[in-house]
């Protein structure tokens, strides 16, 4: 399969190659903390959510966990933002790699449980606390599952790659 | 100081400190006096803790002196397995010691001792049990480390123990299945780590930010049923990170991001155990909805949000630390 030339145009410019090779501790290094912190906010308001309807802390009033969606789309957009540079940095790397879109699929699928889960239980006024927690379970379950795959996925990016730059077999 | 010297530091430690916190734990248990048992289960779970540096450190310490003319390599690696066997043993009286101090949290402010139902005593002497089991791997520990460099307080020639030589096996038993037995046993514990630290910051995350006030509508009390998902997300991460360095001691320990993060685990790690997890969390639970968290609380609640991110971070910068 041919690798199309404007990933190589990509890795040329500018940005792309002060991301990939720059030695300041601002580049790469930096971006990808961003991600892993992005990615500690995005899934892990997901997860307290999600185990809150599941069971776990029965004692907290659920309405009121609503306000932990600000944290999931806070790190959401630090996860494109930063994914975004990550992506211009190795065009070839990730877009060659069948794990990539595997990646972006599951985070699709998790980002659109959770706001499911937001638009069918939280924004649901008129279910009581225990209505709440049975109507969200199929969808908390599976925006967990999603999230793990997700995170999986991502993390293999780091092994499964075929190139690693345009002309560069990894 | 770099970090042979940090091994001459530490590594009195885990020993003197098992036999300490084990005479006051027995004290306790005597004389049934709970502040005793909580400083003594606390004082186990910092021991659990100090005791990584000081394993770690020791890589260090054998790179230092492995050229000396009369220091045996032999010698070294049984006292690193010995080293392994008594640290893995402490990891796990800590633990379960973490336990122990998990149930008074919870429990001691009723009037009658609940935390003395059968189930919280078998924690209790579970720690007795495995605390007298780690003192006695610790002292082979320090003999077989002392013999190292004073020859002269040998008595008579090396004699080969059963502890000596399961240790000498333990430690290239341990890098073979991180390193070589599969190229995706790496990648498997790196998904892992990675999902522990969802675990853990997710609910450092939703109980500290309600401390600070954003989440005011939530109760602060039930929030902390979340502490113990954080834990787990913790515990994982100790043991995969373990087994990184494990796969790659020469790698990590001479790391400087890698010494920084470790210290900075340290410092949140006792954050998370002494006050999420003793009576210390009591003057909290009363916050009820809409109401201000005390300030001391506050401030706990910054530090702690802003040490794991400081250890998420750190963990990213561990390759640009690499020694060349």
């Amino acid at each position: 399969m041919a690798v199309p030339i404007i990933f190589k145009t990509i890795e040329e410019s500018g940005l792309s190659t002060w991301i990939r090779d720059s030695p300041s501790i601002f580049a790469y290094w930096f971006i990808l903390s961003l991600h892993a912190i992005g990615m500690g906010l995005l899934v892990g308001a997901s997860v307290v959510i999600d185990l809150r309807i599941l069971g776990v802390a029965k004692d907290l009033p659920l309405a009121p966990m609503k306000g932990l969606y600000n944290v999931i789309w806070l790190g959401f957009w630090i996860q494109l933002a930063s994914g975004t540079l990550l992506l211009i940095a190795y065009p070839t790397k990730a877009l060659t790699n069948p794990d990539f879109y595997l990646k972006l699929t599951l985070i699709g699928l998790a980002v659109a449980f959770m706001q499911m889960l937001k638009n069918r239980v939280f924004n649901d006024s008129s279910l009581a606390e225990s209505a709440m927690m049975l109507k969200g379970r199929a969808l908390a379950t599976w925006s967990l599952v999603f999230w793990t795959g997700a995170v999986t996925a991502g993390r293999l990016l780091a092994y499964t790659y075929n190139y690693l730059k345009y002309d560069y077999r990894g | 100081m770099n970090p042979a010297h940090l091994h001459l530091l530490l590594n009195h430690s885990p020993i003197i400190g098992t036999i300490v916190a084990l005479g006051l734990f027995v004290m306790a248990l005597m004389r049934d006096q709970d502040e005793l048992k909580q400083a003594s289960l606390a004082l186990f779970v910092l021991i659990a803790l100090v005791a990584v540096p000081a394993f770690m450190s020791g890589y260090a310490a054998q790179d230092a002196i492995k050229d000396l003319p009369d220091v045996s390599m032999a010698m070294i690696q049984t006292h690193q397995g010995t080293a392994l066997l008594a640290l893995l043993l402490m990891e796990v009286t800590g633990a379960a010691a973490l336990a122990g101090l998990w149930r008074f949290g919870r429990t001691a402010r009723k009037e009658d001792k609940p935390w003395m139902s059968s189930p919280a005593r078998m924690n209790l002497y579970a720690v007795l049990l495995l605390a007298m089991a780690t003192v006695g791997l610790m002292a082979v520990t320090g003999t077989t480390g002392g013999d190292i460099r004073h020859p002269e307080i040998m008595s008579g020639p090396a004699t080969s123990s059963i502890i000596g030589t399961l240790g000498e096996r333990i430690i290239p038993a341990f890098q073979y299945v991180v390193v070589d037995y599969s190229m995706w046993v790496w990648p498997i514990l790196e998904d892992l780590h990675f999902l522990g630290l969802i675990l853990l910051l997710g609910s450092i995350l939703a109980l500290n930010l309600r401390i600070l006030g954003f989440l005011k509508q939530l109760p602060v009390a039930p929030l902390q049923r979340f502490i113990p998902w954080g834990i787990a997300g913790f515990i994982l991460n100790i043991i995969t990170g373990f087994l990184f360095f494990m796969g790659m001691p020469g790698f990590y320990i001479v790391n400087v991001v890698f010494q920084v993060k470790m210290l900075t685990i340290m410092i949140a790690g006792t954050n998370l155990l002494l006050f999420y997890c003793t009576s210390a969390f009591q003057t909290l639970e009363v916050v009820g909805p809409g109401e201000d968290a005390p300030r001391f609380a506050k401030f706990i609640a910054v530090s702690a949000i802003v040490l794991w991110i400081a250890v998420i971070v750190l963990g990213r910068y561990i390759p640009y630390g690499e020694v060349t």
